[in-house]
């Protein structure tokens, strides 16, 4: 086909006005067209927004963190890296990541075997769509009312949750959050009630797109439905936990809404995970330094397990398994 | 999905067993998850202290005390005419739609752009705006009160919107960007071949975007409405908003759990159906993308 001969046809009957390219996504002719302009016009207001509500903040932070931050008219003092350096002598930090990564562990370990249960039954039921609907409820909760409702369901008094601990002999008579053996269970079962139909339903977007050839064919073989999950459901539905678990990971480093109304941290810090603890630096005892520090030490954390789930995000292997249609 | 049915096991005693197991465990999952927010609602009809009583452990019969009350709406009542929640409703609206509606407008523009054009760098400039919304909130508000403290924000609605939007714009941006990935780019391509100019040919696939925007525009405002703590630390004085004000009604002693249950009921009653009108959307939203029903 010559040049000629092309530019003499009428634009329906070239391959590009019926949308037959090699690449739907990207078609090479943007990068050559002029209208360039017109895509960094539309992206100019929403990148200059960001980078004023998120750069601008940021700075401010790493400037706190390497000064003494006075309240009122008198001028912050340089202090160079000491408000790190305080860091590591400060047992109640340490002890923040900890009581952190125990809490998360907890968390995932309840969460990921009740949702993936629960996802299963679901999976072979007839009423999946109106469980489902009923079950996700607590996500819609605002997790700080989350909080104060549990609060008043632990009441030594007046709660019924309380009343039912009591009842089946559990914990002798004292309130879960009031012990600092037991506070940490406490704001466990609420993360475990709120969230876990989130797992509940990552894992039956997983347990949809599991190769139904996969499960006959081990069938076929005389594998026993269990063996079957296992073998079979398992490790399709893997990428899926695993991007589960770095997102509800993630937001437990994000919010402490319900932790602040159970418990605060308290009693005698047994809930003061890292992010409450920040709070506590920051908010009640006004040391903006310090707290720019450990806010710092927090964000660059987070920072390398978004870039884990991001590397999981554009794993071409798994974007090609997760979006694929049965 | 119809090849499932071929899939017949044997009665084995061990499938026996998960046949019967399976309901109890459903019923009792359901019982755990609703009973919570039932007790929420009963308890916002409660007035009088023993209607709160609970009876002595062991005793099971005594769950019949919990139904032993009169309802009354008077928390409600109170709660508005006494309690300033009129004013706490309107900041929550304005600040929640505000920022949904910044976030979805300039987040759409930016995610239409980023979906179409390639350039160096475009993986950095994606990581630096997820990251943002990654971020833990207490880091965040930190700094951010300082900001606007200097910009007299503290306590006012745009300071509160614009907070806000630090977590719903990055959200938007990167959920949409993947929407729009899935538009075919040949539709804008033969309106214009059709004579359309190329923002013209950014309309005619509005209306293709349009439920899937629609949808996150609701999670923007699901995400900001329930926020706590910038509501509490940013909107604190003057934008109060509906959380910050339920958490504010605890006092150290004499807790009137009816009031708070109230304002509980309040705060969650117009998200749980708004949650459920966009539940084709929900996995994905919660994802970031990741995943997809």
């Amino acid at each position: 086909m010559s040049g000629e001969n092309v530019s003499k046809r009428h634009p329906i009957f070239t391959a590009d006005a019926w949308g037959f390219r090699a690449s739907e996504q990207m078609p090479e002719t943007i990068n050559r067209s002029p209208s360039k302009l017109f895509y960094v016009y539309l992206m100019a207001p929403a990148i200059a927004l960001l980078a004023a509500i998120t750069i601008y903040p940021f700075l401010w932070l790493i400037y706190m963190s390497l000064h003494k931050v006075k309240l009122g008219p008198v001028d912050d003092k340089w202090v160079g890296l000491k408000n790190y350096a305080k860091l590591l002598s400060d047992a109640k930090y340490f002890e923040g990541w900890v009581l952190l990564g125990k809490y998360s562990s907890m968390c995932l370990t309840f969460e990921i075997i009740i949702g993936v249960t629960l996802a299963v039954i679901l999976n072979n039921s007839r009423f999946e769509k109106p469980l489902v609907t009923l079950f996700l409820m607590p996500m819609m909760v605002s997790p700080v009312v989350a909080g104060l409702l549990w609060f008043y369901l632990y009441n030594g008094t007046f709660g019924w949750y309380h009343w039912l601990f009591e009842s089946l002999g559990l914990l002798g008579g004292a309130s879960i959050l009031g012990r600092p053996e037991t506070a940490l269970y406490g704001i466990v079962i609420v993360d475990v009630w709120q969230w876990t139909p989130l797992i509940t339903l990552i894992t039956l977007a997983g347990l949809k797109r599991v190769p139904q050839d996969q499960l006959e064919a081990s069938m076929v073989d005389g594998s026993s439905p269990i063996r079957n999950f296992f073998s079979v459901s398992l490790p399709n539905i893997f990428p899926f936990l695993l991007i589960a678990i770095l997102l509800r990971f993630m937001d437990n480093f994000r919010f402490i809404d319900a932790i602040l109304a159970l418990t605060g941290g308290g009693p005698a810090d047994s809930t003061k995970l890292l992010p409450v603890y920040l709070f506590d630096v920051s908010f009640k005892f006004f040391k903006l330094g310090r707290g720019g520090a450990i806010a710092f030490s927090l964000l660059v954390v987070t920072i390398i397990l978004g870039l884990i789930l991001v590397r999981i995000f554009e794993d071409p292997a798994r974007k090609q398994a997760m979006s694929a249609q049965d | 999905m119809a090849s499932r049915e071929i899939i017949r096991y044997d009665n084995s005693p061990l499938l026996r067993l998960a046949k019967i197991l399976t309901p109890i465990f459903l019923a009792v999952y359901l019982v755990w998850t609703l009973l919570p927010l039932f007790i929420m609602v009963m308890a916002s009809m409660k007035d009088l202290l023993d209607a709160f009583d609970t009876p002595d452990a062991g005793d099971w019969g005594g769950v019949a005390m919990f139904f032993d009350f009169t309802p009354t709406l008077k928390h409600y009542y109170v709660l508005f005419a006494e309690n300033n929640f009129g004013v706490y409703l309107f900041n929550s609206l304005v600040a929640s739609l505000g920022s949904a509606l910044v976030a979805v407008t300039l987040g759409s523009m930016a995610a239409y752009s980023l979906a179409r054009m390639e350039f160096r760098g475009k993986k950095d400039l994606l990581f630096w705006i997820i990251s943002t919304r990654m971020a833990p909130m207490v880091a965040v508000t930190v700094p951010l009160y300082a900001i606007f403290r200097s910009l007299d924000l503290v306590g006012t609605l745009p300071g509160l919107i614009l907070a806000f939007t630090t977590f719903n714009l990055p959200f938007a941006i990167w959920i949409l960007k993947g929407f729009f990935e899935n538009v075919p780019y040949a539709i804008e391509e033969a309106a214009q071949v059709d004579g359309c100019t190329r923002f013209q040919a950014f309309l005619t696939i509005v209306p293709l975007v349009a439920p899937g925007v629609g949808a996150f525009l609701v999670l923007c405002i699901l995400f900001a409405w329930n926020d706590f703590l910038f509501a509490t630390i940013i909107g604190s004085g003057g934008a109060k908003t509906l959380p910050a004000a339920t958490k504010e009604l605890v006092q150290p002693q004499n807790i009137d759990w009816g009031k708070i249950m109230a304002a509980g009921v309040i705060t969650t009653a117009p998200m749980i159906p708004l949650g459920l009108l966009v539940r084709k959307y929900l996995v994905a939203g919660l994802t970031m993308g990741a995943v997809r029903e």
